[in-house]
């Protein structure tokens, strides 16, 4: 009995981390700026396609298409976010929703054309593959990599918004906004950073994901919707948050297709639903 | 009239509001370095939202400002903020997620006033410097928004109802403090106030705000003993002007 709820656990971990790593960057950028971006899980899959480029047509080894996928996805989002997204802080949640549903469109359609409509093919490195036994408990060596990956990007995460200088501005900004301008933040800026420090992350994120959930089109539809729940579950601006509440999720979604199939991947909503009725700002929102 | 002290602030016939609400309308006044100016003015009448259009906060329709003879009118707020305007917003606004020393220092610039010198002008914020910004009572929530704002070291600092809803023996203390860090700093103040006594005896002039218009302007020590145009204005009595 303990090797299946082990071994979900350990497997719905893994999953819940790619969850926070697609996610997290939306929780702060959301909470700091109140700015709808629907196009987040397209940095994401941006990042799965920069790794699977980089792989197949350049021949990079799959550690190093990593780094590569932060750094374009942090590198495109923040140039979408000075030509288009900068002028719609002001506008209203239904322009915000709906220009940015439009850049996810405009990403799936993009990625059709490039890279065509097929799952991509990914090979781990032998290294990472292959799984070994812990107390019965069966652990993917590839999972085991991705949860260290993430708590590892937890932890710089916490540490850099606790004790920095930067970090501190950007709680500032997300407390109130109008009295850090009014101290001299430039808060459009601060913003700007996060933003693309979010989606490099989403884009990590997304290069991990593959090998894992594979890779298609379809991933800036299908991950936008578990990222939103990750963020409303996890409450805005919320680091910890994100991370319990991305955890959660991977947890119940696997707990679910082990023991309730006929249920399916549908648990998560329902969990989802039953922490929004107890929790409406989420678990660690404030708002 | 002719002071050698430089303008430091300079509004020309401002007219501001939110959205399409216009609620100063006509606003022109200047400060002078070293020259503590009280603005008074019952609740309504548009003393906040003169600060905040100072701060680039509101919708400036037809005007200018001009900082150190220099056109700030559509500046970004930030920008105003970093060539020395400081305001200390009425209802407080300590960032809660920050600790006191970490909303004293988060934007703090170089100049005369460090954590040290507000500690020693506010010593209640050494004591409770780890404590969070939402921990605290309303008179450190006070301090703390001045000394926050202080750190910044403005050349100019706007002061919106610093004594609001403090006990007695504590807007003395806060009183005395902000005198003090005038002098001693040599940071102009612009003051919002409803004790008009305390105002007027940190101030060396003063203007009434009405319905968003300027109605009266004094040298502070002359209002004082004005009780008629007191007593019109703000409907207060002061025993002060008896005497
Ligand atoms: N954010 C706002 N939006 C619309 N009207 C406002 C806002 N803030 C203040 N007002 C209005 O502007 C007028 C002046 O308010 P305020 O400047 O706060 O007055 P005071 O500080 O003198 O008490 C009031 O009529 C108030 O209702
Ligand atoms: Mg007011």
């Amino acid at each position: 009995m303990l090797g299946p709820i082990a071994g979900i656990l350990f497997d719905g971990f893994a999953y819940g981390m790619l969850l926070f790593l697609l996610s997290v960057g939306l929780s702060v950028t959301l909470g700091m700026m109140n700015f709808i971006n629907l196009a987040h899980a397209s940095f994401g899959m941006l990042g799965g396609y920069v790794a699977v480029t980089l792989m197949q047509h350049f021949g990079w080894p799959f550690l190093a298409t990593l780094p590569a996928a932060f750094v374009i996805a942090a590198a495109v989002s923040m140039v979408l976010e000075r030509v288009m997204f900068r002028r719609m802080y002001r506008a209203t949640d239904l322009d915000q929703t709906l220009l940015t549903i439009g850049v996810v469109f405009m990403s799936i359609a993009g990625a059709a054309y490039f890279w065509g409509t097929v799952q991509q093919p990914v090979a781990v490195p032998d290294y990472l593959s292959g799984a070994f036994v812990v107390a019965g408990v069966n652990i993917a060596r590839y999972r085991l990599f991705l949860i260290v990956v993430a708590l590892v990007i937890v932890a710089v995460l916490i540490a850099g918004l606790e004790w920095t200088r930067f970090g501190a501005q950007v709680r500032a900004a997300v407390d109130n906004q109008r009295m850090a301008r009014g101290l001299g933040l430039d808060v459009d800026r601060a913003f700007s950073l996060t933003f693309a420090l979010g989606s490099g992350l989403a884009g990590l994120g997304g290069a991990l994901a593959i090998a894992m959930v594979g890779l298609d089109p379809g991933f800036a539809f299908a991950y936008l919707i578990y990222v939103l729940i990750v963020v409303s579950v996890g409450g805005l601006a919320s680091i910890g948050g994100s991370f319990v509440a991305a955890s959660l999720l991977g947890i119940s979604d696997m707990a679910g297709k082990y023991y309730v199939p006929q249920l399916g991947s549908f648990l998560i909503y329902l969990v989802m639903v039953g922490i929004l009725m107890w929790r409406p700002t989420g678990l660690f929102g404030k708002r | 009239m002719a002071s050698m002290a430089e303008t430091l602030l300079e509004l020309k016939s401002v007219r501001a509001g939110y959205g399409d609400a216009v609620v100063l309308d006509d606003i022109s006044l200047q400060v002078t370095q070293g020259e503590n100016l009280a603005v008074l003015g019952r609740n309504g009448m548009g003393k906040s939202t003169l600060f905040l259009t100072i701060m680039g906060f509101t919708r400036l329709t037809r005007g200018s400002i001009e900082w150190q003879s220099r056109d700030i009118t559509r500046l970004a707020s930030h920008r105003r903020a970093r060539l020395g305007l400081g305001w200390v917003a009425q209802e407080r606004e300590i960032f809660p997620s920050l600790t006191v020393e970490e909303n004293l220092t988060v934007m703090q610039r170089p100049g005369p006033w460090n954590l040290k010198k507000v500690f020693d002008l506010f010593p209640r914020l050494a004591e409770r410097s780890r404590a969070m910004g939402n921990q605290l009572s309303g008179g450190e929530q006070q301090m703390l928004a001045i000394a926050r704002s202080l750190m910044t070291n403005p050349t100019l600092l706007l002061l919106d109802e610093p004594l609001e809803g403090l006990a007695p023996i504590l807007v003395e203390e806060l009183a005395a403090a902000i005198g003090r860090m005038a002098v001693e700093q040599g940071t102009t103040i612009v003051l919002i106030e409803q004790h008009a006594d305390v105002a007027l005896s940190l101030t060396r002039r003063a203007l009434v705000l009405e319905r968003g218009a300027i109605v009266h302007s004094a040298a502070s020590e002359e209002l004082s003993a004005d009780a008629a145009t007191l007593d019109r204005y703000l409907g207060l009595k002061l025993e002060s002007a008896g005497d």
